[in-house]
């Protein structure tokens, strides 16, 4: 599975001085850098090195946290009441250590383990909270909405505020409905506001094209060529064939389809209930959508194989079932976004 | 002498900027910074998280972070802010559908504290692909002319053709240049 993960690359750039023999030079130069990339990470801004702390720590020292809140404030009742008031407080001030510690590591921090982390969090306030209120039910702790703002203040509503925040934050994202303000014609070579049609294009119209499809409902669409780029957006019921496309596919909101598509990119979002028998060079990448499911691309037509040679399309290498989630990070557990398609239940023949 | 002084001072001997590159996905980022390095470009698949490249260029040290696009990610862009010299905004320019949500994410960005004085270098890329809106059309459609806060440029590019990449960053160097590296 994937991790939210960065690379460094150090290189020449657009220098041209890898040349034989100097090699050891070049590696010098090479550590030389590098402890001055090093080095300049400390005057910086401190930002780089949050890059480079590591993950485990970081998960180390929050289950240690955690256990050492949890123990202190089990041994709560054992104190006097006169002294409550202060360790509760000062229970609440290391959480909020705490929760901005892992907010300053959100850098590093894959999605999937800062909202365990956020969720860890949000039990122990509500511990504290709840020990509180048993302890010391005279002064009963109700926070107003501008405490809650501070982060000095906690009840059971902000619990649920805090996972509304992170679930929005952190899986789904603001709403698409923007592009209403902003009208701008399609490109000359689309389907848009189609219903029950079958549409065809030739090579002629689309080879090298970018491509939309756009509000179509129980349509089928036969693309014989390799477009340069599809952008498809809104379908119902669809069914769509394409040849090679050497960049990316680019599909949003769409219901009970199927896809047929071979792609260096391929990019789904917002999608519910639907198939793809595809060819990824690079990697599928599905957000914010469920029950998509995939098997391999296997689409036949007439000039297919001229097609794969003209793009440069690798005909060898197809990742059709490494698919990242990017609102599912976790490693180790596989996302229930997505699966693939059992062999004996894969179309074998394509009726068209 | 004042530390904004020492400051630049230092910056000046090292000759060292840092770049920012963020935009839609899909936009071509990752896809511009590897043309840029010479590097293949077929296998790049959607960036979960970032990548960082440091390369020489014009005798400047480039460092050049390229954070991913996707809406999930979106929320981590701020925490690449911090001394950025030049943000370059990268456009899928036959991405038609998406402008609004681009012109959004752009001028959300320009407001943004720690990303003042940074130079804006916007990338119309995919040019080569027909349906391609042309620099001025983005420019009006991203409400550029309206940035008055950035030193900024929009330059049409392909990344797949490597064409205008390089005109781009010269731009971008020279500008940076011009402000920070002039003492003395
Ligand atoms: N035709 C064409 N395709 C391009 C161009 N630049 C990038 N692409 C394709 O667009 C797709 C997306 O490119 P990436 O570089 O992965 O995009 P990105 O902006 O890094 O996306 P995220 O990592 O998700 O933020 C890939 O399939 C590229 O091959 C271009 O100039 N022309
Ligand atoms: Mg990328």
């Amino acid at each position: 599975m994937a991790d939210w993960k960065g690379t460094i690359d150090v290189s020449h750039g657009m220098s041209d001085d890898h040349k034989p023999g100097v090699a050891e030079r070049l590696q010098r130069r090479e550590e030389e850098r590098l402890a001055t990339v090093r080095r300049r990470r400390e005057e910086q801004d401190g930002l780089d090195d949050k890059v480079q702390e590591s993950l485990q720590s970081f998960l180390e020292i929050l289950k240690f946290e955690r256990l050492s809140l949890e123990k202190s404030l089990a041994e709560s009742s054992t104190l006097e009441r006169s002294k409550l008031i202060d360790h509760f407080d000062s229970l609440s001030l290391r959480v909020q250590k705490l929760q901005r510690n892992v907010s300053e590591s959100a850098l590093f921090l894959p999605p999937y383990e800062l909202k365990t982390a956020q969720n860890v969090i949000v039990l122990l306030q509500s511990k504290i909270q709840e020990t509180r209120d048993q302890l010391l039910p005279k002064k009963k702790f109700t926070f107003s909405k501008k405490q809650n703002k501070n982060g000095s203040g906690f009840d059971s509503k902000h619990t649920k505020d805090v996972e509304k925040n992170l679930d929005l934050a952190i899986s789904k994202s603001a709403s698409t409905k923007s592009d209403d303000d902003l009208v701008v014609e399609f490109a000359a070579c689309k389907f848009v506001d189609r219903t029950s049609e079958t549409l065809q294009k030739n090579a002629n119209e689309i080879n090298q094209k970018d491509i939309a499809l756009v509000n179509l409902s129980n349509c089928t669409v036969l693309l014989y060529g390799a477009p340069s780029a599809i952008h498809i957006n809104k379908l119902n019921r669809c069914t769509i064939f394409c040849g090679p496309v050497p960049g990316s596919i680019f599909i949003r909101e769409c219901i009970e389809c199927t896809f047929v598509l071979a792609c260096q990119q391929l990019r789904i979002h917002s999608t519910t209930n639907s198939e793809f028998y595809i060819h990824v060079t690079s990697k599928a990448i599905i957000e914010d959508c469920n029950k998509v499911k995939f098997a391999p691309y296997n689409w036949k037509y007439e000039t297919l194989e001229e097609d794969y040679t003209a793009t440069g399309l690798s005909k060898q290498r197809n990742n059709w079932d490494k698919v990242d989630d990017f609102n599912w990070l976790a490693t180790g557990v596989h996302s229930p976004n997505w699966s693939v398609i059992p062999s004996p239940d894969r179309v074998t023949s394509w009726k068209i | 002498m004042g530390l904004l002084t020492i400051l630049k001072k230092m910056k000046q001997k090292e000759k060292e900027v840092r770049i920012l590159m963020l935009g839609l996905d899909n936009a071509g980022k990752t896809t511009i910074l590897k043309k840029f390095n010479g590097e293949d470009i077929d296998t790049i698949s959607p960036t979960l998280g970032f990548n960082i490249k440091t390369l020489e260029h014009r005798g400047f040290k480039l460092n050049i972070w390229d954070v991913g696009g996707q809406k999930s990610l979106r929320s981590y862009w701020r925490n690449y802010f911090e001394s950025t010299d030049a943000l370059i905004w990268v456009v899928d320019s036959a991405d038609r559908m998406r402008l609004s949500d681009c012109k959004k994410e752009l001028h959300a960005l320009l407001v943004e504290e720690r990303l003042a004085g940074a130079t804006l270098l916007v990338f119309a890329n995919k040019q080569d692909l027909p349906g391609s809106l042309t620099a001025p059309e983005i420019r009006e459609a991203l409400d550029l002319n309206s940035i008055k806060t950035h030193h900024w440029l929009i330059q049409d590019c392909s990344a797949v053709t490597g064409e205008n990449l390089l005109n781009g960053m010269d731009w971008v160097v020279n500008d940076i240049a011009s402000r920070i590296f002039t003492m003395d």
